[in-house]
């Protein structure tokens, strides 16, 4: 989520400067995935809340509220700005606003009348705050309910009162029933989802999309604005079968406090007076039929020290709950919280432990290796993968892993990123490529047969096997694993797994290797072979061919023959030619080749074949 | 050259497993191998994610057609494994039966997300994953056992941190990061296992506790040896075996 850096100093003007921020948040909060600084002098943070703070923090309030506990800086409370002109039951010779709610889904609904208002551009700060974070301003009406979601978490939504028949239902959908969405999109309902309509029409899908029918218009002058809490699980069910993400529905899937709709009411209808100072507001009509519980929840200190691996004092533990308005009680150590409304994500004691370990921050534990009474058993099937890697390695196998996923098979996935839907019900199909693959690269492999291997898992109808499968160019064999250690079984009931000395670990440490990543140009091979007298060493020609060859030479020289005849011996080197950046062409190479034949020539009594 | 019994080569995979294996039975670690294939009990349930919640969007999952009917099932789903978190549950709730708690594990294998594929991500890759459960096991007892376990991996002087974070199976829940050659680098996820998961593999949260950790051993690799990118590592490029 992006958050503005100036949006949060209007309720944080202490806020420690964007880079010290930053690292607060990492190291106490959550992860930021960027922080970009703009060219008006505002910095964006782009911060990840995942979804146990959902509830609270995707919004600029609910991160500077967090902020201002954990910095022990000053909150500013925007409500005393908030002005709002009396309002009455209902204008004289209109209707009051009714609002009828008949699912229980639906957790809270305030509605608002609000009359004359005049639809236009918004406020310069309000463009501004919207451009912030990323949100193009539409007009003031939309603007302000934008606004709102973002400062303080509260998806809201306003209709054109003059486009409505009759009273505000929130409803189950009829099966069938259908709506166009504000972009133009029909969605078809069906009964488990949960609609906001009129006495004809379904107005929106709830806490998810607008509906064309009620838009908010160029021409509109009479509102209705909403305030809503709606079930989470239903929200996110009725937004997957309808395919439709929006802000709104990421908010209520995630769960929201009910009791937030009141501050958000406030907020919203302060917003649309700034914007419209002629506008006559009504009263806020209320349907809340079941009070947000407060809850209380109990820990104690030496829990909390117990699994932290820390010890944590009283004194410590209420200056923080202190500092985030907790109130509390404790007696040696046994603390009992009320949570705040907002808070949903606070349950148990463990979660008073990340809290807790979070705001002090965990560079504070120590790290300390622990000492249990366990005996490990040898696994047996990680026993068998290692004697048969081991066995085929010494055969002369090289291993491969190759793709679980193919496009043919017994056991399919339902969706995938990629067009191969299909698990292998084989090891052989990806071997096989394999070996082709290598076959083709022998040269540069210094081989001339490719044989390989794979142990690995194969899916069928019947369930997956670990199968073992290796060959080379002219055949390849596929056993399960336990087929193949079948006649090793004697053997593998000494053989221990890790931990027995036999494999304890690699004997030469793997660290100061580096990996090498290979140029994806093609690659030439070339022989030279030379006749030289018998006292000459392969040393001596391999140098010459090394100080002529140039720096396209992947692998070689490399010595693959060598025999006597008449006091003489012949020496073959292959040299592999391959570039990081381009195709090398065979003139080129032809090129080093001649020169490398010519500086051979220029010693006594040696003779390129 | 003669060719004469020339060893093969080990896939670089098998052997930071192997290496990974042995950095944590030096620490009384036992190994568990489990299914790929997986019930969405194992796989989501039983670590304590919400029905229809937004945390299953953490993991970009592989749901499988019933093999049986070729259709969805709804009761009994299975998914190809997002974590090897799975393996530990299982091995955890198969010690507490047997009676050996305090206990160990750690398994190392293949998991699968359904994700476009780059760089850095592959829809299949191996992950490292284990927990310690006991009676007084600690966030401090994690911190030691990774640190042994990074310095074993990519060097004795590697530091490693812990920052905030979220997964449903563990309270705290914390994101690892190592410290190698002077950059901090994302390793894995860990925490204190939720009192639900204990609950759900039939253990007693008010007289036991652990930590749970896991993350890809791919990403490892590609870090201690300079690998640039992930996918050779699935397409059987025998020049990737340099090890």
């Amino acid at each position: 989520m992006n958050i503005s850096y100036n949006w949060l100093k209007w309720y944080i003007p202490e806020a420690p400067d964007a880079d010290k921020l930053a690292d607060v948040f990492n190291y106490h909060l959550c992860e930021v995935e960027s922080l970009e600084k703009k060219p008006d002098g505002n910095i964006i943070f782009d911060i990840k809340i995942l979804p146990n703070r959902a509830h609270d923090l995707l919004s600029h309030q609910g991160i500077a509220h967090e902020l201002a506990s954990l910095l022990n800086i000053n909150f500013v409370d925007p409500t005393p700005k908030y002005k709002i002109p009396a309002s009455a039951k209902a204008t004289a010779g209109k209707p009051e606003l009714k609002i009828e709610v008949n699912t229980n889904k639906c957790r809270r609904y305030m509605g608002r009348i609000i009359r004359g208002i005049k639809i236009g551009s918004s406020p310069e700060w309000v463009v501004k705050h919207l451009e912030s974070v990323g949100q193009r301003s539409i007009n003031n009406i939309v603007d302000a309910a934008n606004i709102v979601m973002f400062d303080c978490g509260q998806p809201v939504h306003a209709f054109d009162l003059d486009k409505l028949n009759g009273s505000i239902i929130v409803r189950e959908a009829k099966d069938g029933e259908e709506m166009t969405t504000l972009d133009n999109k029909e969605v078809k309902l069906e009964n488990s989802n949960m609609v906001i309509a009129d006495a004809k029409n379904v107005l929106a899908v709830a806490g998810i999309k607008g509906g064309k029918i009620a838009e908010v218009d160029n021409n509109t002058k009479n509102i209705v604005i909403e305030v809503a809490n709606f079930d989470p699980i239903s929200v996110r069910k009725t937004a997957q079968a309808l395919n439709i993400i929006t802000d709104a529905k990421k908010r209520f899937e995630n769960d929201l406090s009910p009791e937030l709709g009141s501050y958000a009411m406030l907020e919203l209808s302060a917003l649309i007076y700034e914007m419209c100072p002629e506008a006559i507001f009504e009263n806020v009509v209320d349907i809340y039929p079941k009070k947000q519980e407060t809850r209380k929840l109990s820990f104690s200190s030496d829990k909390i020290s117990k699994i932290l691996g820390l010890s944590v004092s009283i004194e410590e533990i209420k200056d923080i709950l202190k500092r985030y308005n907790f109130e509390f009680t404790e007696n040696a150590g046994k603390f009992e919280i009320i949570i705040p409304l907002m808070r949903l994500d606070l349950m148990i004691e463990e979660d008073m432990a990340e809290e807790i370990g979070r705001i002090l921050g965990y560079d504070k534990i120590k790290g300390k290796i622990p000492k249990i009474n366990f005996k490990p058993k040898i696994n047996e099937i990680y026993s068998k993968i290692l004697w048969v890697r081991n066995k085929l390695l010494s055969d002369g196998y090289s291993e491969v892993m190759t793709y679980a996923f193919c496009d043919k098979g017994e056991v399919e996935v339902m969706q995938s990123a990629s067009d191969k839907k299909f698990l292998r019900t084989n090891l052989a199909d990806g071997l096989k490529e394999s070996i082709k693959l290598n076959q083709a690269n022998a040269p540069l492999l210094g081989t001339e047969e490719v044989k390989i291997f794979e142990i690995g898992t194969v899916f069928k109808k019947s369930g997956e096997e670990m199968h073992v499968a290796f060959g080379n160019k002219k055949e390849t064999r596929e056993i399960t694993l336990d087929e193949y250690t079948k006649s090793a079984e004697l053997f593998l009931n000494g053989l221990a797994g890790v931990g027995d000395p036999e494999n304890r670990g690699p004997k030469k440490t793997t660290l100061p290797m580096k990996f090498k990543m290979w140029p994806l140009f093609p690659f030439i091979a070339r022989d030279v072979a030379v006749w030289v007298p018998e006292e000459i060493k392969s040393e001596k020609v391999a140098k010459i061919i090394k100080d002529n060859m140039g720096d396209m030479v992947i692998r070689g020289p490399e010595l693959f023959d060598e025999f006597k005849k008449d006091g003489k011996v012949s020496y073959a080197f292959r040299l592999v030619f391959q570039s990081y950046n381009r195709t090398l062409t065979d003139i080129e190479v032809n090129e080093i080749m001649t020169k490398i034949t010519n500086k051979i020539k220029e010693n006594d009594g040696w003779q390129v074949r | 050259m003669n060719e004469e019994n020339k060893k093969g080569t080990i896939h670089p995979l098998s052997l930071l497993a192997k290496e990974a294996y042995q950095a944590f039975s030096d620490m009384n670690f036992e190994i568990a191998v489990g299914p790929e294939l997986e019930s969405d009990w194992y796989n989501f349930y039983v670590l304590n994610f919400p029905k229809d919640h937004p945390a299953l969007d953490m993991q970009d999952t592989f749901w499988v057609r019933d093999p049986k009917s070729g259709c969805e099932i709804t009761e009994d789903r299975y998914v190809l494994r997002t974590h090897t978190t799975t393996v530990t549950a299982r091995a955890i709730e198969q010690a507490g039966k047997e009676g050996r708690i305090p206990c160990a594990f750690i398994s190392i294998g293949k998991v699968f997300r359904n994700e476009a594929t780059d760089a850095t991500h592959e829809m299949q890759f191996y992950q490292i994953d284990g927990a310690m459960v006991g009676e007084n096991i600690s966030l401090a007892d994690l911190k030691g056992v990774l640190t042994h376990f990074y310095k074993k991996m990519l060097g004795d002087d590697i530091e490693i941190e812990f920052k905030p974070s979220f997964f449903p199976f563990t309270e705290p829940s914390i994101e690892v990061f190592a410290k190698f050659k002077g950059r901090w680098l994302e390793m894995m996820g860990a925490g204190m296992l939720h009192p639900n998961v204990l609950r759900n593999i039939g253990l007693d949260p008010a007289k036991v506790q652990g930590f749970a950790f896991g993350g890809g051993l791919d990403r490892i690799a590609m870090i201690k040896w300079g690998i640039p990118d992930i996918r050779p590592i699935y397409q059987g490029d025998l020049r990737l075996n340099q090890f």
